[in-house]
């Protein structure tokens, strides 16, 4: 009987090898697998990071439209824009945290927009200065590679309207609200200035017109001051910069109440 | 022949123990530097994110091109989470040093490093492009 059993152990140690190896062999399998799980979720993290960059990288590319279009509002070439977008386009190329970065613009042109550019200053009541240009990121990550279009709008408008009352000292008192955004949203000035049209001549209205401005602090300012002039209507223009150092400007007509 | 065998057995055991120490050290020292990098890329997020959160408003191109290093250390300072160090370089387009004064919240204990390369744009009527390298490191 002894002997038999001892038969038995020495025929199923083996067996017992095998079956160990394989254990052994599972158990490797699903640490690496674990491990490469892990690993992956590492990669999405790499990811993730380049997603943030790119994002970064839309954020300081409004940032140069937003210089250039305060560039040719101010009296700058259009061709500020190109110029600047080149620039940053280079300095994303000098960059190498991520691996190489291309940015590719296409400045819009169309009725409106010139080089990407539209300055509308001449139609009545409303004023716009705005930027638009199409954008291509890519970029070539060592574990992530990212490519993301995207546009770029910025504009800064103003609209204007108004009216006066004749006063008894034959001055004529304008009454103008001004309402003014940043890409369609109200935004705040930071500065405004005035003028009324007399005999052909744009006049600076300051303080001696009795000039005062109320600001809601929601975009809308309401705007009063007293003109001499003889004419039946009141022409205006209303110069703003935004907070972005945008310039903006709309003219009006002020008839009587 | 047959104590030959178990001998054989015995080494082949022996061997496979072994084997089965150092394996399950390899993996856990696979898993340990799979969470440090995580740890890394978090830090390195936190710096970005503080970075476009100074930059939303234009106010981080307007500190560089004031030269107010003082203020972009306090907002640095108030942005990040506490307990966290890091030292600010600012670089022209040239890759030349611009800013005059360490922007930084003190000495870096930490064996751990972030990095951080950002690129700002100042938002200023003349264009200015500015590259901006970030070392961060949890206090300890």
């Amino acid at each position: 009987m002894k002997k038999c059993e001892r038969k038995f152990k020495l025929n199923s140690s083996g067996q017992l090898l095998i079956v160990a190896a394989l254990a052994i062999a599972i158990l490797i399998s699903s640490t690496t697998i674990y491990v490469y799980e892990l690993s992956k979720e590492t990669k999405g993290t790499d990811a993730l990071s380049i997603s943030n960059f790119a994002l970064a990288l839309k954020q300081s590319t409004k940032n140069t439209v937003m210089s250039s279009l305060a560039n040719v509002s101010n009296g700058g070439e259009k061709a500020v824009l190109t110029i600047n977008l080149n620039g940053f386009s280079r300095v994303l190329r000098s960059l190498n945290l991520f691996g190489i970065c291309h940015l590719a613009f296409t400045p819009l042109n169309n009725s409106n927009y010139d080089g990407g550019v539209r300055l509308s200053w001449n139609a009545s009541d409303v004023g716009i200065s705005s930027a638009y240009a199409n954008f291509t990121l890519n970029v070539y990550g060592q574990t992530a590679e990212i490519a993301v279009g995207y546009a770029i709008n910025v504009t800064t408008s103003i609209a204007v309207n108004g009216s006066y009352t004749a006063l008894e000292s034959g001055e004529k008192l304008v009454n103008l609200t001004c309402k003014m955004f940043n890409e369609g949203e109200p935004a705040l000035a930071k500065n405004i200035t005035l003028f009324y049209e007399n005999l052909g001549n744009w006049t600076l209205v300051d303080a001696s017109n009795n000039l005062s401005i109320v600001d809601y602090g929601n975009g809308v300012y309401s705007i009063t001051f007293t003109v001499k002039i003889t004419s039946d209507v009141v022409p205006v223009s209303v110069h703003v910069h935004d907070l972005r150092d945008i310039f903006v400007k709309a003219n009006t007509t002020c008839y009587k109440t | 022949m047959k104590s030959q065998n178990k001998g054989q057995i015995r080494i082949i055991e022996a061997f496979l123990a072994v084997l089965i120490i150092f394996s399950s050290f390899a993996v856990s020292a696979n898993l340990t530097v799979t969470q440090n990098t995580t740890k890394h890329d978090d830090l390195a997020s936190v710096g970005l994110q503080a970075l476009m959160k100074l930059d939303s408003d234009g106010s981080l191109g307007g500190y560089i091109d004031d030269g107010n290093w003082t203020a972009l250390r306090a907002a640095l300072n108030l942005v990040l989470s506490a307990g966290v160090c890091f030292n600010l370089t600012v670089y022209n387009e040239q890759m030349q040093q611009v800013n005059t004064a360490v922007i930084s919240n003190g000495g870096f204990s930490s064996q751990e490093i972030s990095f951080v390369e950002y690129v700002c744009a100042s938002r200023g009527v003349v264009f200015r492009c500015y590259i901006i390298h970030l070392q961060l490191a949890v206090a300890t």
